[in-house]
């Protein structure tokens, strides 16, 4: 048996609970939750917890030394510093459009990376 | 360029200035202008490339650029006026604006009405008093965010944030994932200054220390910053002795509060509220200068941009109805902050249309009764000073107010 620290985000409360987990990984009980979403909240954040990830990459040809992007969907948060990795290594060209796609499927996951700015030269 | 007959000047072009334009042309302001000090349009949303932007007000979870994009699109759409690279030096209580920039020079403008958007910045080490050598390596988190997110250069390897504002957490985060250590977040209070959404996706997420009830004592280095000394700190927010330790870094944020930006606020005759730092307003964001409106950060530091443009949006519509010469009501009753309450705007309303109420509290506090006069009364499982209060008042409460000034307060609950 394991226990895992959440907190709980859908409020000020900042509800802090405690997932106890049995060895096939499932939840067997929440504690110091107070409310029902707060309870669903917690569970999806164990089973799958995501995040959308935001970074700047390179730009070539452009006054703008840097170009804003992010992943369209969330990823797994255990991938985010994988990701950024593969990111380091990008560089935009002008021009760019908000909502262009910089690079597809990252790190084969499905989720584009996608520009949150327009770039000109 | 026509500068003559403008009907509604806004200064900035944030996320304020943009939609109180937009909104101004709405309501039928025929000449609307912005004017801006920086290249482009967006104010500070340029740097704040971390997601989190229009969850409200779009329904989507945008980051900075992409917000600012949407409404720079509008203002462009719409035909309004923008004057970029172009710096306001003051505004007269006539209404008299003299700005100056790269092409024209000086130039004097007179519009019908203003909207006062300058936004807010942030409190820096001058007005932290931190004790210790002044060494390169010391700046505020949006100035390191700057750096890192639109410059393109990394401040340092070391870090040490003072403060758990959004700004700094939001820091913490990026400089981890460029490869930087951040070896603590220290807040003097028993809690965080910024969102739980951060404390959880900043901080717990990446592992970093986050210290409570922990301050800087002083500052270590002669060139460069070498290290930080902190220590725990009791009730009275004093250093207790022997809890000192030594953190070496080089590079140390601060992420300790903003500040509105009222320079020109003050140069106008505008009152300014020294519980918000900004202007006096009515509910239509009306300042004590006829004529001149505020909106946004300028008025009081909102946690969301998604408020910061609705608030501005008021004062767009009334800055309209104004240059319009339409009749604004002069009725007012007058908001005072009472219990626990750091400070309420608007600080006066009608009382004869809808109106939404924000306040701050002073202190956290459990399970408790947030009240309005004797016209509503809600209860509420917690309130944080990080996190802002909203009441909407209909026009058929506000008619059974009798109180003026109207208090609003936090009341201890009845425990059974």
């Amino acid at each position: 048996m394991v226990e895992e620290k959440i907190v709980c985000i859908g409020c000020p409360l900042g509800c802090r609970t405690t997932l106890r987990i049995d060895h096939h990984g499932d939840v067997v009980k929440i504690t110091g939750y107070k409310c029902k979403e707060g309870r669903q909240y917690v569970l999806e954040e164990y089973r799958n917890p995501v995040r959308i990830l935001t970074a700047t990459i390179r730009t070539e040809k452009s006054r703008r030394p840097l170009l804003p992007v992010r992943t369209n969907r969330p990823i797994l948060k255990s991938r985010l510093k994988e990701a950024t990795l593969i990111l380091v290594r990008l560089k935009a060209k002008p021009p760019v459009k908000v909502g262009q796609v910089i690079l597809p499927n990252l790190l084969k996951s499905g989720v584009d990376v996608i520009a949150t700015d327009d770039l000109f030269e | 360029m026509k500068l003559s007959d403008i009907d509604v000047a806004v200064i900035g072009s944030g996320p304020a200035g943009m939609a109180a334009s937009i909104r101004a042309k709405e309501e039928g302001a025929e000449h609307v202008l912005i004017l801006e000090r920086q290249e482009q349009l967006g104010g500070l949303l340029h740097q704040c490339v971390h997601n989190g932007f229009g969850l409200f007000y779009f329904e989507q979870d945008l980051t900075g650029p992409e917000y600012g994009h949407r409404f720079a699109e509008k203002v462009k759409d719409l035909g309004i006026q923008v004057l970029l690279e172009t710096m306001v030096t003051q505004i007269s209580p006539d209404r008299q604006i003299t700005a100056v920039n790269n092409h024209e020079g000086v130039l004097r403008l007179k519009p019908k009405s203003i909207v006062l958007a300058m936004g807010c910045r942030e409190r820096s080490r001058g007005q932290l008093n931190v004790p210790g050598t002044r060494p390169a390596g010391i700046f505020t988190a949006g100035t390191a965010q700057r750096f890192v997110n639109v410059e393109g250069w990394i401040p340092g390897r070391k870090v040490v944030i003072l403060g758990s504002g959004d700004i700094g957490m939001i820091m913490a985060r990026r400089l981890t994932l460029e490869g930087v250590e951040v070896k603590a977040v220290v807040e003097i209070l028993p809690y965080i200054g910024g969102l739980t959404r951060n404390e959880v996706q900043c901080l717990h997420d990446f592992h970093i220390p986050l210290l409570l009830e922990h301050t800087v004592t002083e500052i270590h280095g002669q060139q460069r910053l070498e290290a930080v000394t902190i220590a725990r700190v009791n009730k009275d927010k004093k250093p207790v002795n022997g809890t000192e330790r030594m953190i070496e870094c080089d590079t140390l944020l601060l992420s300790v509060g903003l500040i509105p930006e009222n320079e020109l606020s003050r140069m106008a005759g505008v009152a300014l509220d020294p519980l918000t730092g900004g202007p006096v307003v009515d509910q239509w964001r009306e300042t004590n200068v006829s004529g001149i409106f505020a909106g946004g950060n300028v008025v009081h530091v909102h946690d969301l941009v998604d408020e910061v443009s609705w608030e501005a949006e008021i004062a767009g519509a009334s800055a309209a109805r104004f240059a319009k010469k339409e009749e604004t009501e002069k009725e007012k009753k007058m908001l005072k902050p009472g219990r626990n309450i750091r400070y309420v705007v608007p600080q006066s309303i009608s009382a004869q249309h809808d109106v939404t109420l924000y306040a701050r509290v002073k202190d956290m506090e459990e399970n408790v009764t947030l009240k309005v006069g004797d016209i509503f009364s809600k209860s509420l499982r917690v309130v944080k000073p990080g996190e802002m209060l909203k009441i909407d008042l209909s026009p058929s409460q506000l008619q059974q107010l009798k109180d003026d000034p109207v208090e609003l307060s936090i009341e201890g609950s009845k425990r059974r």
